[in-house]
Formats: structure tokens, sequence, C-alpha cells
């Protein structure tokens, strides 16, 4: 153990660290390539001759489970793993119930969930596809993970909690509760009803899911990698507060002008706004956070934190704006909301993902970590997010031009053919720039030294401390 | 820190936990229950008695509509907005979804909403339609679903019967229900007179598609076109695939269609008759309507259509021809043809298919005589040669011929 760690710096499960960020990779290749066909189709809608597993609706299933549970899903939990006993204090709560996780996770839930929804046996709710036996293995996954994960931070005096913690634990316990609503209860609720919790789930996927965990990873790279605190720990308190309190009263947004009653519309509209705002200020927090580290920081890991941050800002916004009625009645049900969910997955989630793995990966001993390939990785992907995302969003608005127009249907569809040929290209760039992601990981040098807890000497802890301070001596490791 | 400031924090912590979870629940209670309860009392109220469920059948072809993802390309759910209505129909009530387990509102429309896809296409068109897409709608990026078929459009599986039976059952209640339950849901939802309840019930007919045919219906009188090389454009982008390119009813979706598509080579059309046919489609057969075109292009489309027309003249047939022709049509085609050949015989309420105006069009005389001697396959114009003799079914098709005004008369012909 490095000198300058405290002795109570728990072991970390590296085996597991490594394995779920193999996993992370490999399903996120596997959802990219999912996609792939789906854009694809969109322009050679025969390519595959009307085999019905490749067809454009069940790969636009398998691809949206396999971006959430599968990459996110695991890269989170490797995140996780490396990241619970530096937060805690204590080690997760056993090594044997994580490669029960492991395998459930990824043999039982993402293989046969994907096997399932190719073949045809699957559920037509968003961001809910795979069928209920697959939820309800998942549902035992979130609680095995909120059992190896939550549970070290109770253990540990609960006054000194950094903001991660918190997000780590809101995300699992509300994960935990949101998944079976979003997942079951339409099965049960017909109709518009069920249309009113779908929406909420919608928003509950991303906003008490994959929004506290990306934030978790975000809020713990930055010091650790820059060696300086959080600018306000104060605000990163209030930020996250306001985030559990909006988020979920964000959802009825995805029904805007439907039959659900005008008021619980308005009242989502309301807290999409209240949500841009407290972005921007767990947003300007995260950016006073990173001064001095450089517009482009030279920590690769750092640096995808960094842009995911901004791109957590820019989506947010977006959000806040495309809810209002006025834009909403023009933007939703085209190209344009596929744009934002992009920028929100791809551009936000996966950043903050690849950021933490890259982050860890620096960290882990035994591993290979190649630099060069994931600095490739980072250009190539922010290349690739921008050229899909702006394309999208000038294809929802002639797509909404053309309906708006009264011209007969297929005009819209003949208007969004050029772009959807870009969004079909943008996919070279971030196809490379996951593999190259992936070399990164896999090849290059081999770390010995066992230093799992070397940024442990980072002052990640004392949510008691409400204004910023200066860190302690980075220790490096002997 | 003292002791106590961290029994407190340890206090804030629990409270925080617990306030944590209300958070979510009070999310759920304010924007799921309540709206449910609403939603719900709104359909107990609205909701015709006894509003019509899915057989076995069309349920079997919703789970084949959800697992194929239909839901993510078209949307089942029509908004408040005046773009919605004017391209859909009525606006999505409660009580119209009272059966959908789960839900398929969607929310990306790459193909246009199907809530009110019901009596849209025909069961054939819906087959070659789901079977190769492209060769109905050329610019179409619907998947072809070959594996609902054994090997051809015209061989169905069970599956594809269902899914086309589930898509007649969408917007169905609510037509069903007619102007009686437009009126009682509109009293059962006790809503203040204003725009959205305008919006929501004062939508005539409710399915108020521009594709969708219509028996009767009233139609602009399309102007003269201005740009021929247009209405062949449109002509090739929209018709073609049914009639052909040169317009002999022999397009690649001819094949699969019953009754075939007309043959518009031998053929002669008013122009009345084609700013009918247009914009109201025809009823029973797989022509849609294309009030979705702007007049313009629907007139330049219908000069297209005359101009394919190869109807040759024939030498005129005598006096005693069209008598015995005259005799032979009261006696046999009245019914349904009308005494005057209008097509509006005593028996049209009858038939799903309209009869032939012999006043707007006019067949070649082989076509005509082709008609009465083999029927027209899926209309209920039958075969005559066992009551007709070759004298008088040649007669009769000289007599329906001239029926037709003289050419000069027509409106619309330069």
């Amino acid at each position: 153990m490095p000198p300058g760690v405290e002795e109570s710096t728990p072991r970390v499960e590296v085996s597991l660290v490594t394995a779920h960020g193999l996993a992370a990779l490999i399903t996120l290749l596997a959802s990219l390539a999912f996609g792939i066909v789906a854009a694809i189709e969109l322009l050679l809608p025969d390519l595959f001759g009307g085999v019905s597993w490749l067809s454009w609706g069940r790969v636009r299933y398998a691809h949206t489970q396999g971006v959430i549970l599968g990459w996110l899903g695991n890269v989170f939990f490797a995140f996780l793993y490396h990241a619970v006993p530096i937060l805690s204090g204590r080690p997760v709560t056993s090594a044997p119930l994580g490669r029960w996780l492991f395998a459930l996770w990824n043999l039982a839930v993402m293989v046969p969930g994907w096997i399932l929804v190719l073949a045809g046996i699957s559920q037509p709710l968003e961001w809910a596809e795979f069928p209920l036996v697959i939820d309800i293995l998942a549902v035992a996954g979130l609680v095995l993970a909120a059992i190896q994960f939550v549970p070290p931070f109770f253990r540990r005096g609960v006054e000194s909690l950094y903001v991660s913690s918190w997000y780590v634990i809101g995300g699992l316990v509300f994960t935990l509760l949101a998944y079976p609503m979003g997942n079951f209860l339409p099965e049960v609720v017909p109709g518009a009803r069920g249309a009113a919790l779908s929406g909420l789930w919608i928003h509950d996927a991303i906003g008490l899911f994959v929004t506290p965990l990306a934030l978790a990873i975000i809020y713990y790279v930055i010091p650790a990698a820059s060696g300086r605190p959080i600018y306000s720990h104060f605000l990163s308190m209030l930020g996250f507060w306001l985030l559990f309190f909006v988020y979920p009263l964000n959802g009825t947004h995805h029904y805007v002008f439907s039959v659900i009653p005008m008021e619980a519309q308005i009242s989502a509209i309301a807290a999409s706004t209240i949500l841009g705002i407290d972005v921007i200020l767990v947003v300007t927090n995260l950016l006073l956070s990173m001064r001095g580290s450089g517009f482009i920081p030279a920590d690769v890991g750092l640096r995808f934190v960094a842009t995911g941050t901004v791109f957590y800002l820019l989506v947010s916004i977006q959000g806040a704006v495309q809810a209002q009625m006025a834009v909403n009645q023009t933007v939703h049900f085209t190209d344009w909301v596929v744009g934002h969910s992009h920028l929100a997955m791809l551009g936000f989630a996966t950043f903050a993902g690849a950021g933490g793995l890259v982050h860890m990966w620096q960290r882990l001993p035994g591993v290979r970590f190649n630099s060069r390939a994931c600095e490739w990785s980072y250009w190539l992907l922010v290349t690739g997010v921008t050229m899909m995302v702006v394309d999208l969003t000038v294809a929802g608005l002639v797509e909404a031009q053309a309906w708006q127009s009264g011209a007969p249907w297929i005009e819209s569809v003949r208007a969004a053919r050029p772009y959807w040929l870009i969004r079909a290209l943008s996919a070279i760039p971030i196809a490379a720039g996951f593999i190259a992601l992936l070399v990164g990981v896999t090849t290059g040098t081999r770390r010995d030294v066992p230093t799992d807890a070397r940024d442990v000497a980072v002052d990640l802890r004392g949510a008691d401390r409400l204004r910023p301070r200066v860190a302690p001596a980075t220790v490096e490791p002997a | 820190m003292s002791i106590g400031a961290g029994r407190a924090l340890r206090m804030a912590y629990i409270v925080a936990g617990v306030g944590g979870i209300g958070f979510f629940l009070m999310s759920v209670v304010l924007l799921g229950y309540w709206p449910g309860r609403v939603l719900e009392e709104q359909t107990r109220r609205m909701s015709p008695t006894m509003p019509l469920g899915l057989s076995v059948s069309e349920q079997r072809g919703r789970e084949v509509y959800a697992r194929e993802g239909c839901a993510y390309c078209h949307t089942q759910q029509i908004r408040y907005l005046d773009a919605d209505i004017a391209r859909f129909g009525a606006p999505t009530l409660a009580w119209e979804t009272q059966f959908d387990y789960p839900h398929l509102w969607g929310t990306r429309r790459i193909g246009p909403d199907l809530s009110r896809a019901s009596g849209t296409r025909t069961a054939d068109w819906h087959y070659l339609h789901l079977y190769s897409p492209r060769t109905l709608v050329p610019d179409s990026v619907m998947p072809a679903y070959r594996s609902l078929f054994d090997g051809m459009p015209e061989r169905p599986r069970q599956e594809a019967r269902d899914l086309v039976a589930y898509l007649e059952t969408l917007g169905r209640a609510r037509e069903l229900a007619g102007p009686e339950g437009e009126a009682h849901a509109r009293e059962g939802c006790n809503c203040p007179d204003d725009h959205m309840a305008h919006m929501a019930f004062s939508v005539t007919p409710v399915n108020g598609s521009p594709t969708r045919p219509r028996a009767e219906g009233n139609y602009p009188m399309l102007p003269a076109a201005a740009d021929p090389q247009r209405g062949k454009e449109l002509f090739a982008a929209n018709c073609a695939t049914c009639h052909g390119s040169s317009g002999r009813g022999d397009g690649p979706a001819a094949s699969a269609l019953v009754p075939r598509p007309a043959n518009l080579a031998e053929h002669r059309y008013s122009f009345d008759r084609l700013s009918d046919v247009l914009w109201n489609g025809s009823v029973g057969t797989s022509m849609s309507a294309w009030r979705d075109h702007t007049v313009t292009d629907l007139s330049a489309m219908a000069a297209a259509v005359q101009s394919l027309s190869m109807v040759e003249p024939v030498e005129a047939p005598s006096e005693a021809i069209l008598a015995l022709g005259g005799r032979v049509y009261q006696a046999n085609c009245i019914q349904c043809h009308g005494t005057n050949g209008d097509g509006r015989g005593t028996a049209v309420a009858e038939l799903t298919v309209r009869p032939t105006d012999f006043r707007r069009q006019q067949a070649s005389l082989a076509a005509s005589i082709r008609a009465i001697r083999e029927g027209m396959n899926g209309t209920r114009m039958a075969p005559w040669t066992d009551r007709l003799n070759a004298d008088e079914i040649l007669a009769v098709a000289h007599y329906v011929r001239s029926l037709y005004p003289d050419a000069s008369t027509r409106a619309g012909q330069p």
C-alpha cells in the first residue's frame, strides 16, 4: 500500500473492474452494430432481404437496450468497483456476489435479452424493450447491485459522504424503484394511463439511472485527475437534491398535446425548465472545478469527462427548450429528438463512462493501457457525435417543415434521406472511436504496480465541508 | 466536528433518504397515478357503453405489431394540433385506448400515424405493402416483412392476416360510435367549451386521412393542367407502381391487387371522373385518395392519365345494333349501372365497388367486350357469356360506349 493512503483504504476488486470494463466495451460495440444496421436500413431498406431478426424494429430495440443496460450498465458497475471502496473507505459487500452480478447482468440479461428481442419476444415500450422475463432478471441484477455498492456507504460515517457517493446511492436506489414502474406497469395499465407511466420511465431511465451514475463519475474523475477538490461542495449537493427533485417530474413532456391532463403536461414542462436551470448550476460548478486543467485537458480521462460535462449542459438546455409547447409542437416526433437522445446517451453519458473507464484503467494494476489510442478515441468520438447530432437536429427541422406544409407524407421521408446518409456516415468516426477505446484498454504497456488506491490521496471526501479548499498534497505512490 | 453535529447529520441523512424516495413517489403520484385516475374517469364517462374490443386474431396481430417495433416509426397518438388533425383526423381520446395493453403511442414518426388506419387501405394493399413496401411506395423505407408470408404477397400466413386485421381496428371503435358516440363523449367529458374541446369533438369525419377513399364526397373540379412534364413525373412517382409506367394496369404491384388496377391506356376518362377518383379514391379497391396533393398537382396527374389513353375511334355502330344494345342493357345492367349509365343503379348500396359510370369513362371496344365476357375479378361484375350471345355482347358493348359524351364536349380537354 502506498504511503499516505489511509490504513483503512480497502481492497479494490480489480478483476471485477476489468471484467465489467471489457463487457461494457463489447456490449457497446454490439449496440453500435445494431445502431449502424438500423441507420443503413433507412437508406437501403431491402439490404437484408426481409430477414426478420435483422429488421429495423428489432435491431432498434436491441440498440437502445444494449446502450443503456449493456454499455452504460457495465461501465457504471466497473466504475463502482473502482470508486466505491475509495469513496466509502470500505470494500464492496462481496466479491462472490460480484461474480454473480457480472454473470447475471451479462449472461442472463444482455445475451438472452438480445436473442429474445431479435427473435421477436419483446415489449414495445421505449427503454424497456427486453421482455418481462428479462426484466425480472434485470431487477434482480439491480437488487444485487444495490446490495453490493450501497452498504459500504452506510457502514462508513455517513456525515462525510462526497457528492459522488450521494449520486451512487441515489442512482441505484431510484433505479430500483423506477425500473419496475416503467417495465411492468404499462403491461397492466392500458392506453393513455399506461403511456403516462411510460413517459415517466423514459425520463427516469436517463434521469435516475444514467445521469446520477454519469455525474458520479464526472464528480469523481475531476478532482482525482486534476488533483484539486471540487469547486463547491455546497453547490454540488444543492445540484444533487434539485436533480432528484425535478428529474422524476419531467416524464410527461414526452406526451405534450396528448390527452394526458394538461395540468400534468404543464407541470412536466415547468419541471423541465427548472431542470435546465439546475443543470446550468451543476455544470458551472463542474467547469469551475476544472479551472487550470486547460480548455482541452491533457489527461485523456479528464478530457473525456470535461467534454461529457459540456455535452450535459448542451443536452439539458436543449431538453428544457424542446419541452416548451411552442418548440415541442414542431420538433416532436422528428429526428430532432433522436439527435437529442444521442447527445444525451452518446455525448454526455458515453463520454462520462469512457472518461471513467480511461481514468480507472490508468490506475489499475496489471492492465494494459494505450494512451495514444484513447486520445484517438476521444477525437474520433467528438467528431462523430457532433456530426450526428447536428445532422439529426437539422433533419428534424426539415421533417417538421415538410409535415407543417401539408405535403404528402412521403415528401418528409424523401427530404430526410440526405440527412440519414450523413447520420449513417457519422457511424464511421463513432465506430472507429469505440474500437480505438477498446484498443486503448487492451494494448500498450502493462501496469505492474498495485496502485489501486492511488487517487484516494486526492481529497474526494468531505461533504461536510461547504466551501472549496485546497487539496492536501497529492501523494504519489512509492 | 462535534458528536452532536455528527448525529444531526446522520438524522439529516435519514430524512434526506426518506425525502428522496418521497420525491420519486411524488412524481409517480402526480404524473402517473393522478393523471391515470383522471383518464380512467374520462374513459368511464365518455366511452360507448359496450365498445368493441379486439378479437383473438386482432389481438394476435397487435402482438406482431408490437414485436416488430411498428410503433417506433408509426405513432398511435393524434395530438391536439391542427397539423396532426388535418393529416390524420380527430385527436386520440382516452377511451379509445382502453384496450391497449400496453400502449403503442410511440415517440417518432418516420411513417404516418396509424391511430385511424382503419378503412384507409384494402387488405390486398396491406399484404403487398407488408411483403414488399417499395413495390407500392417507391420511396418508402419500411422493412419488408417477408417472414409473414409464404413466398408471395398473395399467400399471407396467419400472422400477416392477424396483423392486417389489427390494423383495421385502429380507430374503429370511435367510428362505430358515430355521431351519437361523439355527442355522448362530449357530454361525458364535461370539459369547458374551449379550443381543445372543439378540436376533440368537432372534427368530421373522425378519420380525416387525406388518403382514405370515400364513397361519396365533394371534390374540386380540377383546373386544366398547365405542366405536362410535372404530370408525367407525378404519375411516375405515385401511380406507376400499380397502373404501370405506360398506364396499362401492369405495374409491379398490379398482380397482387384485386380488383386489378385500371388499365388507363384502354380507357378514356372525363376530367370530372379523374377529379372525383383522385380526390375521393375508389372505395373497395386499392385506389387510395390523393387529397394530400395540391389541386395543381392533381390536375397535372389527371392530364397525364388522359394522355395515356390509346383508345382508337371505331366505326360508328348501326342504329339497329345500338337499339339491341339498349334493350339488353335495360334488361340486365340497370340494377347496378343505372338506367342512364351513371353507375347509380338501385343495387349500388349493396356493392363494395362502385359500378362503372359510362357517362364519365369509356373503355375501348375490346375492353368493353372483355369485361362483359369475363367479368371483373374483385367486383360484382360477372361474366355474361351464359346469358348473352356474342351479338348481344357486342351490341351492349357498343351501347355503353355510346353513353360517353363526344370528345368535343368533355370538360378539361384542350
